[in-house]
């Protein structure tokens, strides 16, 4: 008999279905059992008598000065646009735009503004903001250049020249100095007049810093250039060289001077 | 050219000869830069250092390996870097311990060319121990001063300061170089002839080509004679003139030195030799005035940030004094 109940016993529990239930069962009995079980009653009160509220109470309301201090502090103002008194700034600019616009006739409070009164208006503002930043540069002293081209130029005055070629009596200065035995400087003011002349006659442009090499270099269109190189060569041997000149070599060298200045330009 | 008139005073046949064949030497390899040439040529004459600055690859140390090679010297090279130290150069003294004493190693100043490749890439430091040898031919170390053998010749090489990795070299030092000579790119057919000699030549060694043309006797003959050449006295002034308004000029806060008046008289000589004469003419000194002053003077501040140059304020004042005529 016991071994026939156990044998149904266990084909219960063989039963997967049966299985999981039972899980399910002892899982349900554990967590009931977590419970206290609330059987005893709570034990009563004693009894006791509300009181009256009798405190005096004071109605209290916004102090209005108070309020108004907040009102007129701008840090507690959100929402409105804040008026301000026209400054002078603002009236000269406002003045300025009338008198602007009356030029044009269109100084109507209302109106609208005109498209070519706005471009005039910027206009002024630039020519303004200019004057402004070249007046700021000129009393801080920079030499900024922004109203001039950006050019290398020279900033001191030309060493004063030694010998203004165009006031030099060159036929009186030349016998003089061919009196004197003094051939050097007969050459070279031979070289100078030649010099003249070649500007009188626009082949060459003389510039006191200007070397005679440019002045060849000058001549590049002309015939005389071959000459005149002969010319200088000369003329620096006995200037810059120093090299001593005596009446023979001065007359062969007069002689390439005269030649020179017999030729057509 | 010469003059019919005048018989030359002083044989310049020997120096224009030399200068010729280092023209020459120098113009198998380097394809157009005559100028720079000239200057090389210039400053060797005229016992100067020469400063060549250029972007890389313009052939700045090879222009100064071949006028190394054309002179028959001693040459030595010294490539500097941040790390170099004055000893580096100039030499040691070192412990013997056999005779208990110390021993001076020369460094590689002593020659009679040095190249000094890449000279703003070391500090202020190391360039300080140039200061003595570059200006009075001698260095001292240990209390022994030791002279250079003549000719001394340094030639160094630069990038431009706005180089990565580049130092601005001390005005003293700048002050001690004859000429700066800046190195332009080559124009495109110059760049076509560099490719062309190049792919022609292969694989050839281009320097071991490069013959010795002047011997040192010769320098020193041609020293000499260039040292004699007349400048006449408003010449002289002249080259005060410009000088002084170096130091008076707007656009400088540094003008120059004496030595650069002296740098200019010497150099202007050199090239009045180079061109047969045995005076000076304004050209002369018209011609040697930037290279000579240009890396000696100093532009303010608002006149660099304009652009300008120091060669461009050399060119004005030349163009504001009078020539002597």
């Amino acid at each position: 008999m016991i071994l026939a109940r156990q044998k149904i016993l266990l084909a219960l529990l063989n039963n997967i279905n049966m299985r999981i239930f039972f899980v399910f069962l002892l899982m349900f009995g554990m967590a009931a059992a977590g419970y206290p079980t609330q059987v005893a009653h709570a034990p009563a009160l004693p009894k006791t008598e509300l009181q009256a509220d009798s405190s005096k109470i004071v109605v209290r309301s916004f102090n209005n000065a108070e309020l108004n201090v907040y009102r007129k502090d701008k840090a507690f103002i959100y929402d409105r646009d804040q008026t301000q008194d026209e400054g002078f700034w603002s009236r000269f600019w406002n003045w300025l735009w009338r008198v602007i616009r009356s030029w044009f006739g269109d100084v109507k409070p209302g109106v609208p503004q005109t498209n070519y009164f706005w471009f005039v208006k910027y206009i002024v503002m630039a020519v303004l903001a200019g004057l402004v930043v070249f007046i700021l540069v000129k009393v801080m002293g920079l030499d900024l250049k922004i109203f001039a081209r950006k050019s290398k130029a020279i900033e001191v005055p030309y060493v004063e020249s030694m010998d203004n070629i165009h006031e030099i009596n060159f036929e009186e200065e030349i016998e003089k100095a061919i009196a004197a035995g003094n051939y050097r400087l007969a050459v070279r003011l031979f070289y100078l007049h030649t010099l003249k002349k070649l500007n009188d006659q626009q082949l060459i442009d003389w510039q006191p810093e200007k070397t005679n090499q440019d002045y060849v270099t000058e001549l590049a269109a002309s015939e005389k250039q071959e000459p005149f190189k002969q010319l200088t060569l000369q003329f620096e041997y006995v200037w810059y060289g120093e090299f001593f000149i005596d009446k023979q070599n001065f007359t062969a060298i007069k002689g390439l001077f005269d030649q020179f200045n017999l030729k057509r330009p | 050219m010469d003059s019919e008139i005048f018989n030359q005073r002083t044989d310049l046949s020997e120096l224009n000869a030399a200068v010729q064949q280092i023209r020459e030497n120098l113009g198998q390899i380097i394809v157009g830069q005559q100028e720079t040439i000239d200057f090389l040529i210039a400053g060797l004459l005229a016992d100067g250092h020469i400063l060549l600055e250029g972007v890389p690859g313009v052939a700045k140390t090879l222009s100064a390996k071949l006028v190394a090679k054309s002179i028959d010297a001693s040459y030595s090279r010294v490539q500097f870097t941040p790390d170099l130290m004055p000893s580096d150069v100039l030499g040691t003294s070192i412990f013997d311990p056999r005779s208990a004493s110390f021993e001076y190693r020369k460094g590689p100043i002593f020659g009679h060319i040095v190249l000094v490749d890449e000279i703003n890439r070391a500090p202020a430091k190391t360039q300080s121990a140039l200061f003595e040898v570059m200006e009075e031919r001698q260095i001292t170390v240990d209390g022994h001063t030791y002279l250079m053998d003549e000719p001394f010749m340094v030639l160094a090489t630069q990038n431009p300061i706005e180089q990565e990795g580049t130092y601005r070299l001390p005005e003293a030092q700048l002050d001690r170089f004859l000429f700066k000579i800046e190195i332009k790119y080559p124009s495109l057919e110059e760049e076509t002839q560099i490719l062309m000699n190049q792919h022609q030549r292969k694989l050839e060694d281009e320097l071991k080509a490069v013959k010795a043309v002047l011997s040192i006797q010769q320098i020193k003959t041609c020293r000499a004679l260039i040292k004699a050449l007349h400048v006449e006295p408003k010449l002289i002034e002249y080259v005060a003139r410009i000088t002084h308004e170096t130091r008076n000029n707007k656009s400088l806060y540094l003008g120059a030195s004496p030595r650069a008046s002296l740098a200019i008289v010497n150099s202007a000589k050199a090239v009045a030799a180079m061109q047969g004469r045995d005076f000076v003419t304004p050209e002369d000194i018209i011609k040697v005035a930037t290279p000579v002053l240009a890396h000696r003077i100093m532009l303010t501040p608002d006149k660099e940030m304009e652009g300008l140059t120091t060669a461009d304020v050399v060119a004005q004042i030349i163009q504001k004094i009078e020539i002597p005529r």
